[in-house]
């Protein structure tokens, strides 16, 4: 730590002699509580400085306690510090975590960054070296969405299909395991890992590439593989569900990290679509067409057995997705109401599925968004789709939503003291045309889409998105704000009654969580689509947010929504830090 | 010759490459091809080398409508590029934006969706 010493004047000098005691002892403190035991993070409840986990607790609420910031004192935010980590394909798209007044990170081409929570000094980074060359031919590479802790590691996906493990206090290599034959499947790994007990626990991409998708389970200590689940036709009875063999190809995938259930020793994470996206068999899809039949496990909620990967029990939200609907969203919100234990979900059809938390079975299915045509409804005691559109080749107008979703893969928050959760809606729709395709899987496995598409305003408005605060369970809504354009990132809600929205044009908004009421406002300059944390280092309490363009829903702004889109950049990015001033101004 | 050229060179050669294939009709050209690409081909068998169907399958989630409008890539209808700059950029994609092609498909394919691009009305 080399402060300006030239400006210290002795009156500072003093404060930093103290500081530096302080700075140590907390440096000891944190070497016996730092390497995260999993018990710390099935007890984040607890310690509300840090952010331990993709979804701030395996209760999934993206809320931190803190309320030093609060509506009162939230004028005063100022910017803290920065970081700048360089390469930002796409933007950051990952969620910080904290633990012990550290803060860690990761960027695209999956480079880790440990950094002093309070200053953003540098304390080890970790560059993976990838296989370029795999790289150039992958759609969404080379972002990364997150990385996990526990056991004094750091775990981090690449997209070239490796599992790598870091020294948390040196960044050092641990181990790093090849889980997925990239260089053959095209996918890897760009979602973060979810650390269980000692089991690592990260999905492969899947979706439009046709493979298998699969989610693995590995030894924290080891790096050693202990399960593999494939989320198309991982048991006998899945397989049967794809006629003509079609799993073979059947996409899938599980690209954002789920959650934990210790009550139950159940992993919850969501599914991708099927590929190809789109099908022509019209509604004779159970017989014909290019995945005849309900295509298991794909689009769905599966509950798996964290140390050995069976199946426990799942719940098909979409049979047969027809329209890329995915089930990937990670957040699976526990919320106890009337002596029910549940379990939240989103899905990306705009559609938010309630679920009993012992066994997947449907309590509620509401909607987040106005604009959905792809069936008339989903009946909210059986889970039925109701009314399905299913196309056969051929034109088809005003599909909603479209293709990026109702729902889009970052996360929302809840707040157990306004009792309301927070998610982003976006209202859109497309025309398409549905084309018989065959899958490509030689030398390498291409994208298999199925379609030609165009978005559009939905009819009678024009294209945009809203952040409500509702009810969980029944989506009661209490309040709505628009927005020109969907925020793409993920929220963050406080102690301090705050909610965090970092949206797409570059503000960084608080609301009033209560009331929606906008209290505060900072332009970082560039879009938002990664992750937001609250955490505290020395006794204060940070917001960090991570900024930077590109992600693949945003490239579809420019086209439907111009300026600032047209001209924003797709390789930058920064964790951008906030706190309150030592004294207030 | 100085280090930096190499590139360029090579760049020459595989121009000249791309304009023989150009000259050269269908059938000829599987015979004219070195072995590796005849693997590939016979591995590909089940796809068809139809421009339209390929575009769909791999193209049409970036470029919209077909080509015909934009969206996370440009609008392809009536480019002003020439060949060898559409065909380049679906080899190679572009870092960051587009991934390349030159390992999944082979010459036929990539002629196949050019000449389904080409076909594409401006308007
Ligand atoms: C992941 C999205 C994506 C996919 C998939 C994709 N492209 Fe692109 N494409 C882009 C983007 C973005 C650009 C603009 C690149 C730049 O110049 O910045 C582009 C540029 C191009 C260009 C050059 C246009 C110009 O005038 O500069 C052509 C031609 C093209 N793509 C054809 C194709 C074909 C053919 C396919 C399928 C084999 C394909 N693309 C697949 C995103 C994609």
């Amino acid at each position: 730590m080399i402060p300006a010493r030239n400006h210290v004047t002795s009156h500072g000098l003093r404060k930093f002699t103290a500081l530096l005691g302080l700075t140590l002892a907390a440096g000891l403190a944190a070497s016996t509580a730092g390497a995260v035991d999993p018990s710390r993070i099935v007890d984040a409840d607890k310690s509300p400085a840090d952010w331990l986990t993709y979804h701030g607790s395996y209760k999934s609420y993206h809320y931190s306690a803190l309320d030093q910031i609060n509506a009162d004192n939230i004028r005063n935010l100022q910017v803290a510090w920065t970081h700048v980590p360089g390469r930002s394909t796409r933007g950051l798209q990952s969620m910080p975590l904290a633990a012990d007044g550290v803060l860690y990170y990761s960027g695209s081409y999956s480079r880790l960054f440990a950094l002093d929570g309070a200053t953003g000094e540098v304390l080890w980074t970790h560059f993976p070296e990838l296989n370029e060359d795999l790289i150039a031919t992958q759609t969404h590479s080379p972002y990364n969405r997150g990385i996990a802790l526990g056991h004094g590691k750091v775990f981090v996906g690449t997209v070239d299909g490796r599992l790598i493990a870091v020294d948390m206090k040196t960044g050092e290599p641990a181990w790093d395991t090849k889980l997925i034959d990239s260089e053959k499947l095209t996918v890897g790994f760009t979602g973060a890992p979810l650390l269980v007990k000692d089991t690592v626990i990260i999905g492969a991409q899947g979706g439009e590439w046709p493979s298998r998708g699969p989610i693995f389970g590995v030894d924290a200590a080891t790096g050693k593989k202990k399960w593999e689940f494939f989320t198309v036709a991982g048991t006998e009875e899945a397989k049967a569900t794809w006629g003509n063999e079609s799993w073979r190809t059947g996409g899938g995938g599980g690209w954002m990290p789920g959650t934990y259930d210790p009550e139950t020793n159940a992993v919850w994470w969501g599914t991708a679509n099927p590929a190809p996206l789109y099908d022509w068999a019209g509604d004779k899809w159970q017989k014909e067409g290019p995945r005849p039949g309900l295509n298991l496990y794909t689009s769905s909620v599966i509950a798996l057995d964290p140390d050995t990967g069976k199946l426990k029990f799942f719940h098909q939200e979409l049979p047969h997705d027809a329209w890329d609907f995915d089930s990937a969203v990670g957040e699976f919100l526990n919320i106890d109401r009337n002596g029910r234990k549940l379990m939240v979900h989103p899905n990306k059809s705009g559609f938010i599925f309630v679920y009993d938390r012992s066994n997947a079975e449907i309590a509620n299915v509401w909607r987040l968004v106005q604009n959905i045509n792809f069936v008339k409804d989903i009946d909210p005691k059986t889970g039925e789709l109701i009314g399905r559109r299913d196309m056969a080749a051929g034109k088809h107008s005003n599909l909603c939503p479209a293709i990026p979703g109702g729902i889009s893969w970052n996360t929302g928050a809840y707040n157990p003291n306004s009792g309301l959760y927070y998610k982003v809606g976006q209202e859109w729709c497309m025309d398409l045309e549905v084309v018989k395709t065959t899958p490509i899987v030689e030398p390498q496995i291409q994208l298999n889409i199925g379609a030609n598409f165009q978005l559009r305003d939905p009819e009678g408005g024009k294209a945009h998105g809203h952040v409500s605060g509702r009810d969980p369970v029944t989506g009661e809504k209490k309040w709505e704000v628009n927005f020109t354009e969907p925020p793409l990132a993920s929220l963050l809600t406080t102690g301090g009654n705050l909610l965090f929205v970092p949206d797409a044009r570059g503000y960084l908004r608080a609301l009033n969580a209560t009331t929606g009421q906008e209290v505060w406002k900072h332009n970082n300059g560039v879009g938002h689509n990664g992750g937001i944390i609250s955490y505290s280092a020395k006794g204060k309490q940070y917001v960090a947010v991570e900024t930077g363009w590109g992600s693949l829903v945003g490239d579809e702004y420019a086209a439907l929504f111009g300026e600032p889109y047209k001209s924003m950049p797709k390789d930058s990015g920064a964790l951008v830090v906030f706190a309150l001033p030592d004294q207030p101004k | 010759m100085s280090p930096s050229m190499v590139p360029d060179r090579r760049m020459a050669c595989w121009t000249a490459a791309v304009f023989l294939t150009v000259a050269l009709a269908g059938q000829a050209l599987a015979e004219a091809q070195p072995t590796t690409d005849e693997k590939t081909k016979t591995e590909q068998a089940e796809v068809p080398v139809n421009g339209e169907v390929l575009f769909a399958t791999s193209c049409g989630w970036c470029h919209q409508q077909g080509g015909r409008a934009a969206g996370r890539g440009p609008k392809l209808a009536g480019s002003k590029r020439d060949d060898d700059f559409i065909l380049n950029r679906i080899k190679r994609g572009k870092q960051g934006a587009m991934p390349s092609f030159e390992h999944s498909f082979n010459d036929e394919q990539i002629h196949a969706i050019l000449a389904y691009i080409r076909a594409l009305p401006a308007q």
